[in-house]
């Protein structure tokens, strides 16, 4: 891993099962060179505060396809200041309703990726957020 | 160039640039030669693509072997196909009003679905998850649940079809004897199909493979021999093809999973012939109508070759495979959401034109949000219109005979067998624990996501015509009063039932799960004495040396004897 | 005649006191400086190993599919029960054309996410051609003196680079399968020679008893039957999806701890060779990275490879006239 490669968390929380939105993006970042750490389905909170402790990813990404992407978010990003890790940001993913984006934003996340998005607009939202450059 | 429709001011003709503009919107150019699954396909078809066929051999007529025509000789003449009607949504008072919402709307059949949490048999009160109950379903825990969601439905006089795998076999039998039904009447259906769970984003910490493949028979065992009328939609191969497969694939798999599933029931005494009647194929229908239709065709006809010359059949009705639709929800699209009304049309066309036994129309919204009522009301109305007008269900498998579909037909048989065996030659459990057949599915879909980000694959409102300044669209909100008191509800039961009995039940449980018997009776038994469907399959699971809680928070509530 | 090491300055100082206290953000933080070859952090290092050598660091590869993760989650799991503290480095290969890489070595360990005395973290093979077993050797320095009783070095394969990774455990467990001539396959890659501890997985497949037994002689063959007194290693068999063998393979990896606890000078030769295997790369890396072109600039020495191409040169001359240019 060289000193510019950008280094990605992903995971989901909750209950939800539908995965396949974050396993086929994690494919197409590793392909623009970015370092995936793929945490998977069925996080906890504190299981995924614990993960990005012991990562120090550049960047923590989630994916949601159920309403309670809110609650999960807000649980989280409180655990996380608490943690020592509130810095980290964070970008969300999948079926998230433009209504909820302003709450979101205010909450505290960075990006945010709803249907249609795309990797482009992921990878160029990498590259500004960590300040590194895209290698491919 | 924006208007403004109160504007009294004449129009500006458009310029030359902008007439260019609207005209390559919709111009209607050919994108793609090959099927959505990625079959090539030719310019034209005709009889020489068919030389090698044989009437008798490869078609019958329909309602007869191999039944690549139809499992019935009259098809929707002699039975219409059952319209439902998905629904759930909250606590069980909330799911009772959206029931008695569809009914009044002309759905000739209810189908209700399970929240994640009770889908995964975890009880409303998890700390971790609680926030996800009641939501993309309704929550059920317990066996007074049921009762509050049934209120006033003799489950031996309606049938109630139930979108769910975990545990609501079990609660729905334990509601019906602690009623005094007779269970040999019991009317419904639901999806006992644990390793589709597996391969669908349930990973081995939720449903280890072989339990989940070993409770797929138990229960299927226990219905066969206690509620013949029962129907057990096995394999749920439409979450399969959902997950990230060609439609060839959705076979491949779906029998993979069915033909262990018969192994295994026939090591225990149940041959193909007592046990396949009772199943029926759970299956998606996607965008692309020509592939689907020959998907089903080509689908039937394996199914009854398999079951006669691998299984021995010498039944119909195990042979003749009936197959229970719902049309495709990954397939619709977020933006321009109405434009899902076609893709859903289009989808069921397909679906009867294949000759499907019980058909759902996907709602326009579904990418969105739990569907909204108007929104199931089209739904509805769509098959109303097929079935009236459109005259979809006149004429038994009418693109029999297409040069076209019966090429397509043999090749999606093709693909599907050769998958098949390829699995198999790994065998589906090991396929499955080792990753091979995710892997498979993670390709297919990094595949099409790259030609979509390429355009190589076109999808309308996804990376071509999309829509300027869409509003936001609507969702659906319920009153969450009710999931409150529900879980309040749960609560106070765990404290007033009666803890004794409940104890014994468990420990019962335990053992018989220990031994690796038929589980059912005794879950059904814990289940009558108020357990919740968390306490039940975290002792089954325990029996197993798992741990209690797959999400390691809970521990084990009881203080029973363990070996 | 001990080298001496540059002083730390506070920050430094600072450093060594949270990783030793065990402040697990700090430590992720040394490590990821580690991975992207930051320099100014060395003299961190160079303190850490000097303070270090506690833990028990035991080495993990095997082909790919060979079952290692779930096994390596199974082993934390008796660990913990033990009340030991654990940490893993697990080493993914990375994607060669682009770059970039999926690790996700860790899914099959998440149950032990939420737990406090573990810690696991992933790392990357990419675009350290050479470089990776230093990163990896720094890493385990930092994890050594966070104070854990046991970590778990896993990476993935039969090749040299791994070889050298898992040279800095003080155990090496090799895990294959009976299935895809593992043991032919193993024999000829040198991972044999480096085996402390062998566990033949999906010990239920068939051909499980011809590769036990295949396995068997191939570490028979380079025991040394004159020395009594040497550690035979064991062949353990598992199944790992359903724990069985893992008590076994545990009993086996304490077995060869107990060994070095009895076999002092076997440990301290194993020891010297490790640091000779270390001190040689960094020193090879060192001077590569230093002296690549010799004396020569850029443009001569493009021009040298290109006389190599044309075969106006050829690669002994080449390689001769850069180093009598170092002299």
């Amino acid at each position: 891993m060289s000193a510019a490669t950008i280094r990605c968390l992903l995971g989901m929380l909750g209950t939800d099962v539908h995965s396949k939105g974050i396993r086929t993006l994690a494919q197409l970042l590793r392909d623009r060179g970015v370092e995936v750490i793929y945490l998977g389905e069925h996080n906890t909170a504190a299981g995924m505060v614990n993960a990005l402790l012991a990562e120090d990813p550049d960047v923590l990404g989630l994916s949601f396809s159920t309403a309670t992407y809110v609650h999960y978010t807000r649980e989280l990003l409180e655990k996380m200041r608490a943690a020592g890790v509130g810095d980290v940001p964070l970008m969300l993913g999948g079926l998230i309703h433009r209504d909820d984006e302003p709450e979101l934003r205010a909450m505290g996340v960075r990006g945010i990726f709803g249907p249609g998005s795309t990797t482009l607009q992921i990878l160029q939202f990498l590259r500004d957020v960590t300040g590194k450059p895209l290698p491919v | 160039m924006a208007t403004d429709p109160d504007s009294l001011a004449e129009t500006p003709p458009p310029s030359a640039a902008d007439l260019a503009a609207r005209i390559e919107d919709v111009s209607v150019k050919l994108s793609r030669t090959a099927t959505w699954s990625g079959i090539e396909t030719q310019a034209a078809y005709g009889p020489g693509d068919l030389k090698h066929h044989d009437y008798a051999r490869d078609s019958g007529d329909p309602g007869q072997y191999p039944y690549t025509r139809g499992a019935y000789a009259q098809m929707y003449r002699s039975r219409m196909w059952t319209l439902r009607n998905i629904v759930g949504y909250g606590a069980p008072e909330d799911t009772r009003d959206g029931i008695a919402g569809a009914l009044k709307m002309g759905t000739a059949g209810i189908d209700v679905v399970i929240d994640t949490l009770s889908q995964e048999a975890i009880d409303p009160d998890h700390p971790a998850f609680g926030a996800d109950a009641g939501q993309e379903g309704c929550s059920l825990a317990t066996v007074r649940d049921l009762e509050i969601l049934l209120a006033g439905i003799d489950v031996t006089q309606t049938d109630v079809a139930w979108h769910s795998t975990m545990m609501i076999y079990p609660l729905v039998v334990a509601m019906a004897l602690k009623q005094n039904r007779d269970l040999s009447k019991l009317l419904g259906s639901h999806m006992p199909d644990h390793l589709q769970l597996r391969l669908a984003g349930w990973s081995e910490a939720i449903v280890p493979a072989e339990l989940g493949s070993r409770t797929t028979a138990d229960c299927i065992e226990y219905s066969v021999k206690h509620s013949p009328r029962w129907a057990l939609g096995c394999p749920q191969a439409y979450d399969l093809r959902e997950r990230g497969v060609p439609a060839s694939g959705e076979i491949a798999i779906g029998m993979a999973i069915a033909k262990q599933t018969l192994r295994d029931l026939a090591a225990r005494g149940l041959g193909v012939d007592q046990v396949a009647p009772s199943l029926a194929w759970v299956s998606g229908s996607d965008i692309d109508f020509f592939e689907e239709v020959a998907k089903f065709r080509a689908l039937r006809r394996i199914w009854a070759r398999t079951m006669r010359e691998q299984f021995g059949s010498q039944e119909p009705r195990a042979q003749r495979l009936r197959i229970a639709c719902h049309t495709s929800g990954r397939s619709l699209v977020y933006a321009q959401p109405l434009n899902n009304l076609a893709r859903a049309t289009v989808q069921s066309l397909a679906a009867l034109l294949g000759g499907v036994q019980a058909l759902e129309t996907c709602a326009y919204d579904e990418p969105i949000c739990i569907p909204t009522e108007g929104a199931r009301e089209l739904a509805t109305r769509t098959q109303q219109i097929l079935a009236h007008e459109v005259g979809a269900a006149r004429t038994a498998d009418p693109l029999g005979g297409s040069y076209y579909v019966e090429s397509l037909t043999d090749r999606v048989e093709a693909d599907a067998l050769a998958l098949l065996a390829k699995i198999e030659g790994i065998g589906l459990i090991k396929a499955i624990e080792d990753g091979t057949v995710e892997g498979l599915m993670d390709e297919y879909n990094y595949g099409i996501q790259r030609e979509i980000e390429r355009g190589e694959r076109i999808v309308v409102g996804v990376n071509k015509f999309q829509p300027k300044n869409e509003p936001p669209p609507q969702r659906f909100k319920f009153d969450p009063a009710h999931m409150a008191v529900h879980v309040r509800r749960f609560r106070q039961l765990k404290t007033d039932r009666d803890a004794t009995l409940l104890r014994g039940k468990i420990d019962a449980l335990y053992r018989v799960a220990q031994r690796r018997e038929n589980s059912h009776p005794a879950m059904i038994d814990a289940l009558m004495a108020d357990a919740s469907i968390g306490e039940v399959w975290g002792t089954v699971r325990v029996a197993n040396g798992l741990p209690y809680d797959p999400f390691r928070v809970l521990d084990f509530p009881f203080d029973i004897p363990r070996l | 005649m001990a080298v001496s090491q540059p002083d730390l300055d506070a920050q430094g100082r600072d450093w060594v006191t949270a990783v030793r206290r065990g402040d697990v953000r700090r430590c992720a933080r040394l490590i990821t400086r580690i991975e992207a070859r930051d320099e100014t952090v060395t003299p961190i290092v160079q303190a850490l190993y000097r303070q270090g050598g506690r833990s028990a660091v035991i080495g993990i590869t095997g082909p790919p599919g060979a079952g290692k993760s779930t096994l390596v989650d199974k082993l934390i799991a008796r660990y913990r029960a033990r009340s030991q503290s654990v940490a893993v480095l697990a080493v993914d290969p990375a994607s060669p054309f682009s770059g970039g890489a999926i690790l996700g070595d860790r899914v099959r360990m998440a149950r032990h996410n939420a737990d406090d005395g573990v810690f696991i973290r992933s790392m990357s093979a990419r675009g350290m051609l050479g470089g990776l077993a230093r990163a990896a050797g720094d890493a385990l320095c930092v994890l050594d003196a966070m104070g854990k009783d046991v970590i778990l070095l896993e990476t993935v394969g039969v090749g040299q680079s791994e070889i050298d990774i898992v040279r800095h455990a003080l155990t090496v467990l090799i895990v294959q399968t009976p299935a895809g001539g593992d043991a032919v396959q193993a024999v000829k890659a040198g991972i044999l020679e480096v085996g402390d501890v062998f566990a033949l997985n999906k010990a239920d497949a068939p051909g499980a008893d011809r590769a036990v037994a295949a396995l068997r002689e191939a570490v028979e063959f380079r025991n040394d039957p004159h020395d009594a007194n040497a550690w035979r290693p064991p062949i353990v068999q598992t199944q790992a999806p359903d724990g069985i063998g893992v008590d076994a393979l545990l009993e086996a990896l304490d077995g060869h701890l107990a060994h070095w606890r009895t076999h002092p000078e076997a440990l301290r030769r194993r020891r010297l060779s490790q640091a000779r295997s270390v001190l040689t790369d960094l020193v090879r890396d060192g001077l590569h990275r230093r002296h690549e072109r010799g004396g020569e600039s850029a443009a001569r020495f493009a021009g040298m490879l290109d006389d190599l191409v044309d075969r106006r040169s050829d690669p002994h001359a080449a390689a001769a006239r850069i180093l009598t240019g170092l002299t």
